[in-house]
């Protein structure tokens, strides 16, 4: 981000949608999510006067805190973002509150009703409750149904529920709880979370295409040839190597990251700026959209595995010297694939997708390349016009760009590619909110149009679950392709687009 | 969402068995009897023109007191015919005070605190309670009673009741009606005083009702200018949460104008203002000298001088002369326009106009016109040399009970810190 002044007209205008009082409360709260993300986000609500006088944070745990001992750890965990705004921190500290509960015991439960009660009380939050399950994945189902055996989420208007990803682990886990949940209360108490949906430029991608009028008529199989979706990151699998083990790439940025930035690039126009409208468009095109060669599955899917790099000086470890992997791990850290989506607008494009860690170049992006000019009038540069590429930058240096021939300079009528650039440090200058700010402030706001609903979900993993059997029956059959930390990953990834005549854009 | 009317037929209660009969309704002993445990609003509702309108036989009653097209339409029909300038606004108090003076007898069911708009309805209030006066300053005091209950739209859930008080009658007959109400309004839930009228027709009246912690909300819209702003400022400037409806409605300018100035290349602009022009609707400044008070306080200038022009000399245009921190003089002009077709909110900005003139760089002027008028005025003189930059600001097409329903919903404990800023610069604007 550009140091810039900050613009004064702006100050304090932020505020434009105002959550009704409430109680939010984090299960999970001593875990890593609550004070690095949750809480944060929630005093970034504060300190845009975007959460109203009468909220409380309500953080459950089985760890015996009181309240006090509650916010002196979360104060201490955020550190700077409270001593700079020491006055700040007191009052939305203040409404912080902290309950013992096991959720897997349903007196604690009950007694958390009680609890709950009594805060309506003291900070007139209205009986109108968010909870959010940042809790081990296994605890989803049994928390819901804790919470609903409790009377918790009896009003569909007053009570809702976060869920973090991952949100099953396959097609029928994501069913089974889908019908647990769903059983619990009604969908549109339910909020599957999926932070990327909170950023900026993920949403961005829908306001440049049906705000504009330019976008949409050439958003399509005549005009895009192809499609590619990347999210790779510097660094490797860092301390959670538990979890990642069991999870992998696949599952834990493609099917749910990759797949919504998918659904929101090729998503039919929604009738209108609506979330069930909106997330039934995401829905139709997922469950449109299969593997290139499901029947051959290897044909179409690269997984890799960093190993070793870096340079003398900075040595870097390969994926199975991390501290809490298997020596011999075939969790892939590296996905690369190539998806149709079986629609009259999409019908033959080829969407390139890929993720992985300790790849070259920390960024998320997609990129339409559309189909070149049927006629060369000009010489180009560079021997053949490059094809128009729009190019949507979601993270970092966010913003977009659009690639085309210009004339170059000179007597002939050579032509070159040029850029023209849209970036959101230049337009507005100020940091965009971090997505869990958006996204909790959506939850309390009932607003579920950034949250995956229970049939996106699903089609998202039926997508993946030739892929998902292979892993699991036939693993030999999609072999990990190691690839040297800190390079765009294996070659095997280019392959499978060098067939089709393309590249991989290195940006 | 359309009002919603109250499922049980009013009772009409002496004053004195009110708070006993309501504690009986919501007694915790009484099974089934669930009160919401949210907030209460006051609310302060002459509905003069409906009264005249009715009255005069202009409009058929029932008498609701939440705005309606009808009402606005038979406003603007009135302007025509009783010869009002055409910039009078359809609901303010230039047409009641001439209606009044027109013959006419009829009268209607009063249904004003029954009808509950759907905006209000849903954000489940525990008592709403209305202060209904009525043309007949001498009509005896009326309680009435009704519990009510907001069903959810889309069915379940579990249904939180309200209840609804209104106490019709003269003036005096509702000032002797307070001391039912201070019992009526319990200590452990937020309370709201809105004040739907012009802020100069019963100072004391709203004196004794908008006690703090009692949260209030008014609209510097509706009164005499000087003392709309004159009392949004003393009431700011003490602890108690006060929220105006014509800031609310000045958001649009608020972010255009910070959308203008979003691109950092422009920011220098707004250290080098040297000149801010303010076009209103008629003749209430107040929108607009809220505005530059708010622009004024941003950009840290300084009030050196201020003068109201003289209205029978046909220009009632406020003019004003700020510092910059640098020692520059900007002059400030808040101009009333004329409109054909006016808002029915009283002196709605129609356009504004900042000049700036950096020092190495083009000079800028940003125009900002409302989508309701023109800004040819504005548009006028001398700016060929400069970046124009030209934006037209939306109309927000909300009924007042919409933007009540955006206050209370966000249930906020304290006033706005730029408003609280911005009222009190306004208000010497006016001195």
């Amino acid at each position: 981000m550009t140091a810039t002044i900050t613009n004064p007209l702006r100050v304090g205008l932020r505020q434009e949608r105002v959550i009704a009082p409430q109680c939010l409360v984090i299960f999970g709260a001593s875990g890593d999510l609550t004070h690095r993300k949750l809480v944060p986000a929630l005093f970034e609500l504060f300190q845009q006067r975007r959460l109203p006088s009468e909220f409380a944070l309500l953080g459950c745990a089985r760890r015996p805190w009181s309240d006090e001992e509650f916010r002196s750890k979360m104060a201490e965990a955020m550190g700077d973002k409270v001593r700079d705004h020491p006055e700040a921190w007191e009052q939305f500290a203040a409404g912080m509150f902290y309950e013992p509960v096991d959720l897997q015991k349903p007196e604690d439960v009950v007694k958390l009703g009680g609890r709950l009660q009594e805060i309506d009380r003291q900070r007139a939050t209205r009986s109108n409750r968010t909870f959010y399950l940042s809790v081990s994945p296994k605890f989803y189902a049994g928390g819901c149904r804790a919470l609903a055996d409790a009377g918790l989420l009896k009003d569909p208007q007053r009570s809702r529920v976060v869920i973090e990803k991952p949100f099953g682990r396959d097609y029928g886990s994501a069913q089974s709880l889908n019908r647990v949940v769903q059983g619990c209360g009604q969908e549109n108490q339910i909020f599957r979370i999926d932070h990327y949906l909170g950023k900026e430029t993920v949403q961005n991608i829908m306001v440049m295409r049906f705000a504009n009028a330019i976008f949409e008529p050439i958003w399509n199989r005549n005009y895009i040839s192809s499609v590619q979706i990347t999210a790779s990151e510097t660094v490797g699998v860092e301390e959670r190597a538990g979890y990642y083990e069991t999870s992998g790439a696949l599952r834990d940025m493609v099917q749910n990251h990759l797949t919504q930035m998918l659904a929101i690039t090729a998503m039919e126009t929604p009738g209108r700026f609506d979330p069930e409208a909106i997330r039934s468009e995401k829905a139709k095109v997922l469950q449109a959209a299969r593997l290139a060669d499901e029947l051959e599955p290897w044909n179409c899917c690269i997984r890799g595995q960093y190993g070793p790099g870096g340079s003398d000086g900075a040595p870097l470890s390969g994926y199975r010297q991390e501290p809490g992997v298997d020596p011999h791990s075939t969790t892939e850290t590296y996905v690369a694939m190539k998806l149709f989506i079986d629609n009259w607008r999409w019908q033959g494009v080829p969407f390139y997708v890929r993720t992985g860690k300790r790849l070259a170049k920390r960024l998320s992006e997609v990129v339409l390349t559309f189909r070149e000019a049927p006629v060369h009038l000009f010489d180009a540069a560079g021997g053949s016009p490059t094809a128009n590429q729009l190019i949507l930058r979601i993270q970092p240096d966010e913003g977009a760009e659009f690639k085309f021939e210009v004339k170059s300079p000179g007597s002939g009528m050579r032509s070159r590619p040029v850029e023209m650039e849209f970036s959101y440090d230049e337009s507005f200058g100020e940091p965009s909110d971090e997505g869990y700010v958006r996204l909790l402030a959506d939850a309390m706001l009932s607003d579920p149009t950034l949250f995956t609903r229970s049939d996106e979900v699903e089609a998202a993993w039926r997508l993946y679950t030739p892929l998902l059997e292979l892993i699991e029956d036939s693993p030999w059959k999609l072999p990990i392709h190691p690839y040297e930390s800190r390079t765009w990953g294996p070659a095997a990834a280019d392959a499978l687009l060098a067939r089709d005549g393309l590249l991989w854009r290195r940006p | 969402m359309s009002p919603q009317l109250t499922l049980q037929t009013p009772l009409e209660l002496p004053p004195s068995e009110v708070p006993n009969y309501l504690n009986q309704l919501w007694s915790r002993d009484q099974a089934n009897s669930i009160g919401a445990h949210t907030f209460c609003l006051l609310i302060w509702q002459p509905a003069w023109v409906e009264q005249q309108l009715v009255r005069t036989g202009r409009i058929e009653g029932p008498i609701m007191g939440v705005q309606r097209d009808e009402v606005e339409e038979a406003g603007r029909k009135a302007i025509l015919e009783l010869d009002l300038p055409l910039s009078t606004p359809p609901l303010g108090s230039s047409v009641s005070n001439i209606l009044a003076k027109v013959d006419g007898s009829k009268t209607s069911d009063d249904l004003r605190g029954q009808h509950i708009d759907g905006a209000l309805s849903t954000l489940r209030p525990r008592r709403l309670i209305t202060l209904a006066p009525s043309l007949d300053s001498s009509r005896p005091l009326e309680t009435l009673v009704a519990a009510y209950c907001p069903l959810p739209e889309e069915g379940g859930g579990t249904v939180a009741c309200g209840d609804v008080v209104v106490l019709r009658g003269g003036t005096e007959a509702l000032q002797e009606g307070l001391t039912t109400l201070q019992p009526l309004l319990p200590d452990d839930l937020p309370s709201w005083v809105w004040w739907n009228g012009p802020l100069d027709e019963s100072p004391e009246l709203l004196e004794q009702l908008s006690i703090s912690p009692r949260r209030l909300i008014l609209d510097s819209a509706l009164g005499d200018p000087s003392y709309c702003l004159n009392l949004l400022a003393t009431r700011l400037a003490s602890s108690q949460a006060v929220n105006d409806l014509n800031w609310l409605r000045l958001g649009s300018w608020h972010q255009t104008l910070a959308m203008v100035f979003d691109p950092p290349q422009r920011r220098d602009a707004l250290s080098h203002v040297v000149q801010l022009d303010i076009d209103v609707e008629g003749d209430h400044p107040v929108q607009g000298l809220l505005l530059a008070s708010w622009i004024a306080d941003r950009l840290g200038w300084t009030l050196k001088k201020t003068h109201r022009h003289d209205a029978k000399t046909d220009d009632s245009s406020i003019s004003a002369v700020f510092q910059r921190p640098d020692g520059t003089e900007i002059p400030l002009r808040v101009s009333p326009v004329p409109m054909g077709q006016p808002s029915i909110h009283p002196g709605q900005i129609v356009g504004l106009r900042m000049i700036s003139k950096p020092e190495h760089g083009e000079a800028m002027c940003v125009i900002l016109c409302a989508e309701s008028g023109g800004c040819m005025r504005l548009e006028a003189g001398g700016m060929a040399s400069m970046e124009l930059v030209e934006e037209v600001v939306p109309l927000l097409h909300t009924h007042v009970e919409a933007d009540m329903a955006r206050l209370l919903e966000g249930g906020h404990d304290s006033s706005n810190p730029l408003l609280a800023a911005a009222a009190p610069l306004a208000a010497k604007l006016l001195s």
